[in-house]
């Protein structure tokens, strides 16, 4: 089967301000709170192009490799709707900011700047709007059908949005802030558009929907919509998908040009980008690709990452990152951006690990409480008595502790089965308070069995 | 006829204008006629020309990505009929 | 408490004459009371707005409360001047409507940039004018219900122009000093002008701000003064005029020092009613002009069309705002929001508005967009090229403001809408073009005003005023 998928991704720009007026570009729980004549539509109200905007969206569009074209215009395209103040929507039509790029191996057909409508609630009989949405600046790229499968899909919205991450001109609070429009296609048949999908997590879904039932029942040209409670797509009332949206020039704004300067100043900024990134640690560091991956998730993470493989093995300090520090982030739902482990913390710890003066015990504890709050690493260990014991005396008393207390394990682990050892070695190092060296226990209770 | 009573019924629909079967004969004669005058610009030799979007070149003019004061809750609300609890309130959409 | 002598000096004739600038220097000597002065003019509107309907609403309580501030502080160079305001450009918290039944109550939340300009100097904000609803219209007809034609002030009986009808009608008709402020997208301040024997100066496009301004066709809209004299249109164009950061369109504008060298009538211009044509020569001759002739075929058969179609199709997104939410006439929402949408817009706006939608919606329609949009934008091209051609030889043009005498109201009732856009002939290039230009009456024919059209070229309106320099005997 042949899949042919494109999409129109939609994302929320963290500029200060709204794309065509000085109001807060904010969430807020209270409705109406950010909004003035020009995002609420009143007569006489003009737009004006916040410059932060075009910074931003050139620095994604030389990120996703296009070509900026040199004059640039906004267009009304209009249709209504109690979102859109207006009921025209500022967006670019005939001459977008850039056109023909590529990211990770999809062509990008175009990148353009729109604002964004208000919010609805729907209530029955009627609807509730708040404005403090409209007018929040957009960046809409759209995709050529290059992408053949659901997880594919999946994969690339991942990678561009850590891409936006990276280039801090987008930030991955709500899923609502990255909209997708889905364009999807089987065997060469007619092409069906899903519009307002929320989140990537929605596009796979949908496009896993819509590719089973076009199987099942021919797809006609149309635009569906996505009920996420559902998980359906919908066929659209004909009045909706049939608006002409009559485009014309905005002419409550000028043109704009994007000159050399400009471009090159947007080049100069532009950070590694994550695969870029990826593939570097690949090469300089000799990681695995899954490693070098997960690292360059988060730039937080992959900028500790290299800090921490000037003193210590990249291999093992890679694998340690992924396999401790990351797990940890996920279990306690954190981002690196909102802890304060620096590469001091981080080295010393490892340090300390692969030189075994802590056992693994005690390197996991401490990593629990660095990720709460920030601590000099050697001195707390020091002041807490965390060093691992390799002192024989000290082992000998803990390993016979615990033969003495356990015959049943130590008669199991005589009679053949390892699972005994793991637990008596287990006992000892409940008893150590975890900071009995495991290697040298392990031998110890072995020989003192098999004698 | 250039715009006949179906190209009517689309730009209705596109405008959001309901009109009498009266109303719709009436403008669609006076369009038409219009149009008839207005179809003089296809004479005109417009090869290599640019159009003008406004009546002198106007480029570059940003502000600052700088927050201003916005109108408070009330004076959003004040114009407005139909609101609920700090809402706009529009017709059903669904 | 006014004396005796006080309230003669009011009435006395040559006070009621007096311009801008003898005004403001009795306001600043203590001489006038403005306070005193604008009661006496909030009469004289009421009373005359009773009759004429220049007024969709008379700002009694703000006047006199701007009056009372401006009487203290004598500060301003507009001092104590009173302003009416055409209805489409916003006052805070004053009604504006664009005189239509779709804005009906709405109260604007800020005030446009001119009229904060005004306010600043020291201006009296009296009232806003009617107009033909959002602009649409030459003879001020196409009114809102709740609104009413304004009359010509020479004859009842007849149109004061449009859109900018009751601008034009109460800067004629008030007794006292008054400067209007119009708003021009296709000749809306030059035809009432003329109709109404006052002056009528349209700046060049983007010189003066349209924040605030309810767009009709947002890359020709242009906000200009008319007054009784010269010299209170340059100096109201003075105030208003500069660089705005509200609105994106608004230019840096470099005054030039203004040179008149060569003119020349617009052979085109004057195939209209030989009484015009007469009077308007014979004005020309009267100001000492010698003058050449240009022929300006481009504009001639294509401006018309090329301006309809951009300015209809800029109106038709402009006015999509307008559909019962947020502000303006909101009645019960019983429907679902497509057939509320247009059970508002159908049941409020005048016959000419939907029209207008109705065609410029047409001219963006995919399949007809290239053939009538587009086009037109390209010919507009080939238009401002025809008048910069002809301005690197001449610094003025002149041509008759308007091809008739102001009509009756009941002819025009009969016109079909053609007829009646083809009226604007004379105006719709130079507005196509963003040129600056001024109506001034030239005469009269049967006891109508005949106006006269001087044009200069994009950005250099100084060559307007210096071209009438000493006109009225300043």
């Amino acid at each position: 089967m042949e899949v042919k998928i494109g999409l129109e991704v939609h994302c929320q720009l963290n500029t200060k301000s709204k794309l065509f007026c000085g109001c807060k570009n904010d969430v807020s729980d209270v409705p109406n709170v950010f909004t003035c004549p020009t995002c609420l539509g009143h007569p006489g109200a003009k737009p004006v192009f916040n410059k932060v905007v075009l910074d931003k969206a050139l620095e994604v569009a030389l990120a996703l490799k296009c070509n900026i074209n040199k004059t640039i215009l906004f267009s009304r395209k209009s249709y209504f709707f109690p979102d859109l103040p207006n009921n025209y929507q500022i967006t670019q039509y005939e001459f977008p900011l850039a056109e023909k790029g590529m990211f990770d191996g999809i062509r990008i057909t175009r990148l353009h700047i729109e604002e964004d409508p208000g919010r609805l609630v729907h209530k029955g009989s009627f609807v509730l709007i708040d404005y403090n949405r409209s007018g929040t600046p957009l960046i809409e790229i759209v995709t050529e059908p290059d992408i053949t499968s659901p997880e594919r899909a999946k994969d690339f919205l991942n990678k561009l949005v850590n891409a936006l991450e990276y280039l801090g001109v987008y930030s991955r609070s709500s899923e609502a802030s990255l909209r997708c429009d889905v364009n999807v296609s089987i065997n060469g048949g007619n092409r069906v558009e899903v519009k307002n999908v929320n989140g990537i997590n929605d596009v796979r879904k949908v496009l896993e929907y819509e590719i089973d039932r076009q199987q099942i029942q021919q797809a006609k040209q149309e635009t569906r919509g996505w009920d996420s409670e559902k998980c359906i797509t919908y066929e659209m009332r004909t009045k909706e998908s049939e608006q002409d949206y009559g485009y014309i020039t905005e002419s409550n704004l000028p043109s704009f040009e994007i000159s050399d300067i400009m471009i090159e100043s947007a080049e100069s900024k532009l950070p590694e980008l994550p695969h870029v990134k990826a593939k570097r640690f690949m090469g300089d560091y000799r990681i695995t690709p899954e490693d070098a991956e997960v690292l360059t998730t988060e730039i937080e993470l992959a900028d500790l990452f290299e800090a921490v493989a000037r003193k210590i093995d990249p291999v093992l300090a890679a694998r340690w990152l992924r396999r401790e520090l990351v797990k940890l982030l996920s279990l306690n739902k954190k981002k690196m951006k909102e802890i304060e482990i620096d590469e001091q913390q981080m080295t010393d710890l490892m340090d300390l690990y692969f030189s075994k003066k802590i056992t693994d015990k005690i390197a996991k504890q401490l990593m629990e409480i660095i990720i709460e709050k920030p601590i000099d690493i050697k001195k707390y260990v020091e002041e807490n008595n965390l060093m691992a014991v390799s002192d024989e005396n000290e082992l000998d008393k803990w390993c016979n502790e615990v033969i003495n207390d356990n015959p049943q394990a130590v008669d199991d682990y005589l009679k053949g089965s390892e699972n005994s050892l793991n637990f008596l070695m287990g006992k000892v190092m409940r008893l150590s308070k975890g900071k009995a060296s495991p290697d040298l226990c392990k031998d110890m209770i072995k020989r003192k069995l098999n004698k | 006829m250039k715009v006949n009573k179906e190209v009517m019924k689309k730009i209705e629909t596109n405008a959001r204008l309901n009109l009498s079967e009266e109303e719709r004969e009436k403008f669609m004669a006076q369009i038409n006629d219009v149009l008839d005058y207005f179809d003089k610009i296809k004479e005109a030799n417009t090869d290599d020309v640019e159009p003008s979007f406004h009546p002198m070149a106007i480029k570059n003019v940003f502000r600052e990505d700088v927050v201003e004061e916005s109108l408070t809750q009330e004076e959003a609300l004040v114009n407005a009929k139909h609101k609920k609890d700090g809402f706009f309130k529009g017709p059903k959409v669904v | 408490m006014l004396s005796i002598k006080k309230m003669g000096f009011l009435r006395d004739p040559k006070w009621c004459e007096m311009d801008i600038k003898e005004f403001v220097a009795k306001v600043k000597s203590g001489e006038i009371n403005v306070v005193e002065y604008t009661e006496k003019v909030l009469e004289d509107i009421e009373q005359i707005n009773s009759n004429y309907n220049y007024f969709s609403v008379i700002t009694k309580e703000l006047a006199l409360e701007q009056a009372k501030k401006v009487n203290r502080s004598k500060t301003g160079k507009l001092a104590g001047v009173p302003i009416s305001i055409k209805d489409c450009i916003c006052v805070k918290g004053v009604e504006s409507s664009a005189s239509s039944d779709i804005l009906k109550g709405y109260k604007p939340v800020f005030n446009a940039t001119v009229v904060k300009k005004l306010i600043d100097e020291g201006a009296i904000i009296v009232g806003k004018t009617v107009q033909d609803e959002f602009g649409f219209g030459g003879f001020s007809m196409n009114v809102g219900n709740s609104f009413k034609v304004p009359y010509n002030p020479f004859d009842i009986v007849r149109s004061c122009g449009g859109s900018s009808g009751g601008s034009g009608g109460i800067t004629q008709k008030s007794r006292y000093l008054h400067v209007s402020i119009g708003e021009s997208t296709g000749g809306s301040i030059a035809c009432p002008a003329s109709f109404c024997g006052v002056y009528g100066f349209t700046p060049s496009y983007g010189v003066v701000s349209r924040y605030g301004l309810m767009d009709y066709g947002s890359s020709l809209d242009k906000i200009g003064p008319m007054a009784k004299s010269l010299d209170d249109c340059k100096k109201v164009f003075d105030v208003i005029k500069g660089h705005d950061i509200k609105d994106s369109t608004s230019l840096d504008f470099r005054e030039n020092e203004g040179e008149v060298k060569k003119v020349a009538i617009i052979k085109e211009s004057f195939n209209v009613n030989p009484k015009i044509k007469d009077i308007v020569i014979n004005k020309i001759q009267a100001l000492g002009y010698e003058y050449e002739e240009v022929s300006l075929p481009v504009v001639d058969k294509y401006a018309l069309a090329s301006y309809s179609l951009i300015a209809m199709s800029e109106a038709s997104t402009n006015l999509a705002k307008y559909c019962g939410l947020r502000y303006g006439y909101q009645p019960e929402m019983k429907e679902m929001y497509n057939d509320y949408f247009s059970k508002v817009r159908s049941e409020t706006i005048t016959d000419e508005a939907k029209r207008r939608i109705i065609l410029g919606t047409f001219a963006r329609m995919a399949g007809y967009r290239d053939a009538y949009y587009l086009k037109a934008l390209k010919v507009r091209t080939l238009i401002i090229n025809e008048y910069r051609q002809k301005f690197k030889e001449y610094d003025i043009l002149l041509s008759p403001t308007m091809p008739i005498l102001p009509p009756a109201l009941d002819e025009v009732k009969y016109l079909e809408p053609l007829e009646l856009y083809k009226m604007d002939q004379l105006t719709i290039g130079v507005n196509l073009a963003g040129l600056p230009h001024i109506s001034l009456n030239a005469g009269f024919v049967d006891g109508l005003p005949v106006g006269l059209m001087l044009i200069g070229d994009q950005l250099k309106d100084n060559n307007i005023f210096k071209a009438l320099e000493g006109i009225d005997g300043s």
